[in-house]
């Protein structure tokens, strides 16, 4: 495994986020920017991981292609697991870091509001979603937590219509049996009373 | 021997089409490749048994036409590579072998920041790799 020093990383990633900021006028053009560099990146790693590390299966699933993003991915890009799950919505899923590795070395000015650098990590989950067939979009958060000085990144990841859709028929062989269960002892137990 | 070999995008628009003999029509061999695109939609939208094939990149052989063999193969971005061979008795190893070492060119072709996904594969090293695994391909299946 080829290891890459942090410092030239920061280097390369502070540059690029200059070069980014000297072209754009507003912070949304700039967070946009971000993502679609991110989206490039997101796009190669799938390829490359799905061949090197997968082995001969693809993702189908829903579940199945965001624990490949947490753990694969995250391992592959940055070295380490820190990433933790959270569900709130149907179809949003967050999950949130102590700190991105890109935003180690960078401190947002007041002026800047929310912007968050963490976008490039949205784009490359972006990517990889995209790429597998999952699209989504995916944004990053500053969260403050009490306690603590600096604030959680969350990344959020809220999939299209046709996503859930297909999960839902996907999914429904379980569930209709599940069902189907479900009225039988219902119906069992109303003939039990009657007589 | 292999008559060609084909990269088609998620949108069945090809990214690479190599032909290698010179004796046969390039038209007959995109239209064979044309062709197994449908096979392709097929397996995937049917599968015939859940479980395993749905997950499976390797889709073995697609259908036999008059004197050539059609294998396909699925990576996970719905890019789909397509082998076209004259030979009447292929091991299923080595056509295996072959998609594995296609797919590790592939995505050293798609890794170059330069190349823009959708649009045709213009790389030389990759059309070069490729040509070495075919020779490669013939070698091992008669040996």
């Amino acid at each position: 495994m080829v290891l890459v020093s942090l410092s030239a990383f920061a280097f390369l990633f502070s540059e690029l986020v200059q070069y980014n900021q000297t072209q754009v006028d507003n912070i949304s053009e700039l967070e946009r920017r971000l993502e679609d560099a991110g989206y490039a990146v997101g796009a190669r790693v799938l390829e490359l991981l799905c061949h090197r590390e997968k082995g001969n299966r693809k993702e189908t699933r829903l579940l199945g292609i965001l624990s490949f993003v947490h753990s694969t991915v995250w391992k592959v890009l940055f070295g380490k697991l820190t990433l933790e799950k959270g569900t709130e919505h149907e179809d949003e899923y967050m999950s949130s870091e102590k700190e991105l590795l890109v935003n180690r070395f960078i401190s947002i000015p007041k002026d800047m509001g929310t912007f968050n650098c963490g976008a490039f990590v949205a784009g490359i989950v972006r990517g990889v979603l995209d790429g597998a067939g999952f699209p989504a979009v995916v944004t990053a958060h500053f969260v403050p937590m009490d306690g603590q000085q600096r604030p959680r990144t969350t990344i959020l990841i809220k999939f299209a219509e046709e996503v859930l859709r297909r999960e839902a028929r996907l999914g429904c062989d379980y569930f209709t049996d599940l069902v189907k269960a479900i009225i039988a002892t219902a119906v069992d137990v109303k003939y039990k009373f009657l007589l | 021997m292999i008559a060609c070999v084909a990269v088609i995008g998620h949108q069945n628009n090809p990214l690479y089409i190599q032909s290698f003999t010179e004796a046969d029509d390039a038209l007959k061999l995109h239209h064979i490749v044309h062709c197994s695109l449908d096979v392709v939609e097929e397996r995937v939208n049917n599968p015939k048994k859940s479980g395993p094939t749905l997950n499976e990149t390797f889709l073995g052989l697609l259908y036999p036409t008059e004197n050539y063999k059609v294998y396909g193969y699925l990576t996970n971005t719905k890019v789909k590579f397509i082998l076209v061979t004259t030979d009447l008795d292929v091991r299923d190893a080595d056509v295996r072998n072959f998609f594995r070492r296609f797919h590790a060119a592939y995505v050293d072709a798609v890794s170059n920041p330069f190349h823009v996904p959708g649009k045709k594969i213009t790389s030389k090293t990759f059309a070069e790799r490729v040509s070495n695994i075919v020779k490669s391909f013939g070698l091992s299946s008669a040996g």
